[in-house]
């Protein structure tokens, strides 16, 4: 079963002529305990469809169900089973981290909410900090406790904003560890937003690209990466970078040229580098090494957010 | 409505007063101020003057304070959560909105007593001055009406806030300021000019304290005119809810619980 369908949903803001559509008329489904990543550039329209899906703002038109129910119907019912977290946006400062979350326990009805939050902090390491002011806690800290709190009702779907800004890279590790168990074991739902491509194609079972308000592409890492299609390859010498660079030419290979290394871009293919390699050994071009880069999320983002 | 939802978020707003001087100066500071400075004034006017005029003014001030307390709080307290940004958790949660009024009128009543049991003791230990021991059923009376019409302008200045932004802050520091001088707090409404007079009429807090200073007077009630100023303050409490659900729905279209300012 779906936990999310998105059909039509359409979101515009006034702007200083007429409006500006931040979602344009997209469509989806993620699945009951998928990790499933929006992809896009800045202003490309996700946090805008989270914030519609967390019940923050209301769309303009479209139908969203969640857990096979009308949000606009359910609302309250869907909130309670499900969370967010983002690293933007952290609780009332005056008060300490154990107090906040003292509060959010409440109003998500959390029974033994001590021992909830006590086992938590320890998941997050903020447990020394629990009777910190907020106002104190770096920023790192600050998403951790805000981490903390959208695992307090053990939530069916959870909504991360870009919930990784700010982790030290050690406490970013521990964090992605954290969520990837959590999805696992409890067959959780997570809608995912992240500038971290390595994250994304670590943690995201699909992922959304986001481009102008549309869904441009969903597939997985690997169907996405398929469609890239060029792979970069260098190839190392010490001795023979001449004749190697007469052996491009001759076969119309474009390349650039720095200390020892030639960089060439060929497609993103198997196999397609052999013809080459055999065309420089016949000819007696010895290179010391070669270094194939397979493309990744971050080109495939590149490429897409520049296209128009 | 869920009552836990509610306990929550009383037990936010007291978590918010009790790490705040600020809001624990609200409770106690100004109102102390206030029985002490027109306390003071009063005790002397009181001396070359043959009216009871001590009573009229410290019986005026120990009232105001529920409508000055109990619409403020109101709008201070979502404001906090907008300073903080937690708005945007909030509203995440499975809160409705009348749980969120609710436990902000909740709240602010609590503190107007507070405020207003301190006040007794201060003017009665200084001035021999205690209202509570005139007509209990009538203080009842005047507190019930000014804590309905205050929610209700609580209601409407937070509704500028949902619909505007921080930026209408300064209403929540204001527009009690303004009703003031119309409410014939201190002075009959015989005192005031006609076009004033026409303005402080319409006003239920008008007819309070007037039947305030008849009951120290020991002069019967007006029912009429207390009638009037319940209807009048129910009336705009349904208006101000009204406008309140009609802002939120406008803030969640905006996305201002989403980017809170």
């Amino acid at each position: 079963m779906d936990t999310i369908s998105v059909k039509n949903l359409v979101k515009t803001f006034p702007a200083k002529k007429g409006r500006i559509t931040a979602v344009d008329n997209i469509s989806f489904n993620v699945k009951k305990g998928e990790f499933f990543g929006l992809l896009g550039v800045n202003g490309a329209g996700k946090s805008t469809t989270t914030n519609i899906l967390s019940g923050l703002m209301t769309a303009d038109s479209g139908q969203v169900n969640i857990f096979g129910k009308d949000f606009t119907k359910h609302e309250e019912e869907i909130k309670s089973r499900s969370n967010v977290a983002t690293a933007y946006y952290g609780f009332n400062y005056r008060l300490t981290i154990m107090q906040n979350l003292k509060i959010y326990a409440r109003l998500y009805n959390v029974k033994n909410e001590k021992e909830k939050i006590n086992e938590l902090a320890e998941k997050f390491a903020i447990k020394r900090l629990l009777n910190t002011q907020m106002r104190a806690l770096s920023s790192g800290e600050t998403t951790r406790a805000v981490l903390t709190k959208s695992l307090l009702n053990d939530p069916e779907l959870l909504f991360l904003d870009e919930c990784t800004v700010g982790l030290d890279p050690d406490m970013a590790e521990v964090t992605r560890d954290v969520l990837k168990n959590y999805n696992k074991e409890n067959q959780c739902t997570v809608l995912f937003t992240s500038h971290y491509m390595q994250e994304v194609e670590d943690l995201c079972h699909r992922i959304a690209f986001m481009n102008q308000g549309k869904i441009v592409r969903i597939g997985t890492s690997v169907e996405l990466l398929k469609e890239l299609e060029k792979q970069r390859v260098t190839l190392h010498f010490s001795r023979n970078k001449d004749k190697a660079k007469k052996i491009l030419l001759r076969a119309g290979i474009e390349f650039t040229e720095s200390q020892g290394q030639l960089d060439f871009y060929i497609e993103n293919r198997k196999r397609v580098i052999y013809p080459i390699l055999e065309n420089l050994i016949q000819n007696k071009v010895i290179f010391d090494n070669i270094h194939l880069e397979k493309p990744t999320l971050e080109d495939y983002f590149i490429r897409e957010s520049r296209r128009k | 409505m869920k009552w836990h939802r509610v306990k929550a978020m009383l037990l936010n707003n007291y978590y918010i007063t009790t790490n705040s001087a600020d809001r624990l100066f609200d409770i106690l500071y100004w109102p102390m101020l206030d029985i002490l400075i027109w306390g003071f004034m009063t005790y002397f006017i009181s001396g070359i003057s043959e009216v009871n005029i001590l009573s009229f003014v410290l019986g005026g001030l120990l009232l105001w304070v529920f409508i000055w307390r109990s619409s403020q709080d109101f709008v201070i307290y979502v404001l906090e959560n907008f300073w903080s940004r937690n708005i945007y958790h909030l509203y995440a949660t499975p809160l409705r909105d009348s749980e969120m009024i609710v436990s902000l009128g909740i709240f602010g009543v609590v503190r107007s007593f507070i405020a207003f049991l301190v006040m007794n003791i201060i003017s009665f230990a200084l001035y021999k001055f205690n209202i509570l021991s005139f007509n209990l059923l009538h203080a009842v009376a005047f507190i019930s009406i000014l804590l309905i019409f205050a929610w209700a302008i609580g209601l409407i200045i937070t509704s500028f806030v949902f619909r505007f932004g921080t930026r209408m802050q300064v209403l929540a520091w204001s527009v009690i300021w303004i009703i003031q001088p119309f409410s014939c707090i201190f002075y009959p409404l015989s005192a005031l000019p006609a076009w004033a007079a026409k303005i402080a009429i319409v006003l239920p807090t008008t007819h309070v304290f007037e039947g305030l200073r008849a009951s120290l007077a020991g002069y019967p009630l007006s029912a009429g005119s207390l009638l009037y100023a319940l209807g009048f303050s129910i009336a705009f409490l349904i208006f101000a809810s009204w406008v309140i659900v009609k802002a939120i729905k406008t803030a969640r279209s905006k996305g201002s619980f989403a980017k809170p300012e």
